[in-house]
């Protein structure tokens, strides 16, 4: 669901970025107090696993397509919403300056959608949701809720626009990506968390001691 | 490095490679859910446009054509990129007082 340039009008771009600076601001702030040095190869590796699984797109029905987008992921692991943050907006920079993947105007509006808002969003429905669901079934539901109100997010974006009517847009973007939550994000998200907490839960502070959940 | 970190980063990397390598014969080359959302309205007809010229345009290595192995090229250089950067963006993050 990246924002090409020219979908949104450059003045609406401006408010974009200042809306998503201080999200990136806080994750930096994030990373230097909180995330533990020995973290560190464990972001970068998180990072490159997302961008290249960015890359591979599965197919849903209606000729359509989808990949996982993973903040929620790496927010799950790393125990902090900013984290994902962090993480999606060097994998969105990349994207923009390197692939075209992403228009470099709508960068802005790209983090505070794929980075910001997909990411607390399925951070805390995951926190909100562990003791009920156990890890599975909560990252699942993170993962899948935080795709989708993210696109809802961009329908709304491209209707004030103008480029997307408002009803139709959340329609289409809506199911679309309800579809994409359920067999991309939902599922990987849930399969790494759940592999990750059984098979070293020591690395990932957040996971320790959830195994028998 | 612990040995349990050093497992996690060679086997994620592992991981990232083979997606890599794989993705540009098993993607799906459908219109993702936003292009597909736009194809459906007239308003968003003609509006994209490239503000900046990526050297490495829609995953694909100009000078290799549009082939698989063009893709993969393109995705490595990628994956390994956002690896480098996200280890030494978080360093010099930590670094700084």
């Amino acid at each position: 669901m990246h924002i090409p340039d020219g979908f949104i009008p450059l003045g609406q771009c401006a408010i974009y970025f200042a809306l998503a600076l201080p999200f990136v601001v806080k994750s930096i702030s994030w990373a230097r107090k909180e995330m533990e040095e020995a973290s560190m190869p464990l972001f970068a590796t998180l990072a490159a696993g997302i961008f290249a699984i960015q890359a591979m797109n599965v197919p849903i029905p209606w000729g359509t397509s989808g990949h996982m987008v993973g903040g929620v992921l790496a927010a799950i692991l790393l125990g902090s919403p900013y984290a994902g943050v962090l993480l999606l907006t060097i994998v969105l920079v990349i994207q923009a300056l390197l692939f075209a993947d992403g228009g470099v105007t709508a960068l802005g509006a790209n983090i505070l959608d794929m980075g910001v808002i997909s990411t607390f969003v399925g951070f805390y429905t995951y926190r909100g949701l562990k003791g009920r669901l156990g890890i599975f079934g909560a990252s699942f539901a993170g993962g899948w809720l935080g795709l989708f109100v993210s696109a809802l997010a961009v329908a709304v974006e491209l209707a004030i626009a103008g480029t997307f009517p408002l009803a139709e847009g959340l329609m289409f973007m809506g199911l679309y990506h309800a579809v994409i939550g359920l067999i991309a994000e939902g599922m990987i998200t849930s399969v790494v968390v759940t592999t990750v907490a059984r098979v070293s839960p020591e690395l990932f502070p957040e996971l320790a001691g959830e195994v028998a959940a | 490095m612990r040995t349990g970190t050093r497992r996690f980063v060679i086997a994620g990397l592992a991981v990232a490679l083979l997606i890599s390598i794989l993705a540009p014969y098993l993607a799906s080359p459908n219109p993702d859910g936003l292009e597909s959302a736009a194809e459906k309205f007239e308003e968003a007809e003609g509006r994209d446009y490239l503000a900046f010229n990526s050297p490495l345009p829609d995953y694909t290595v100009p000078s290799l054509g549009e082939t698989g192995v063009s893709g993969i090229v393109a995705i490595v250089i990628g994956t390994m990129v956002t690896f480098l950067v996200g280890f030494g963006l978080s360093k010099t993050i930590k670094s700084r007082p």
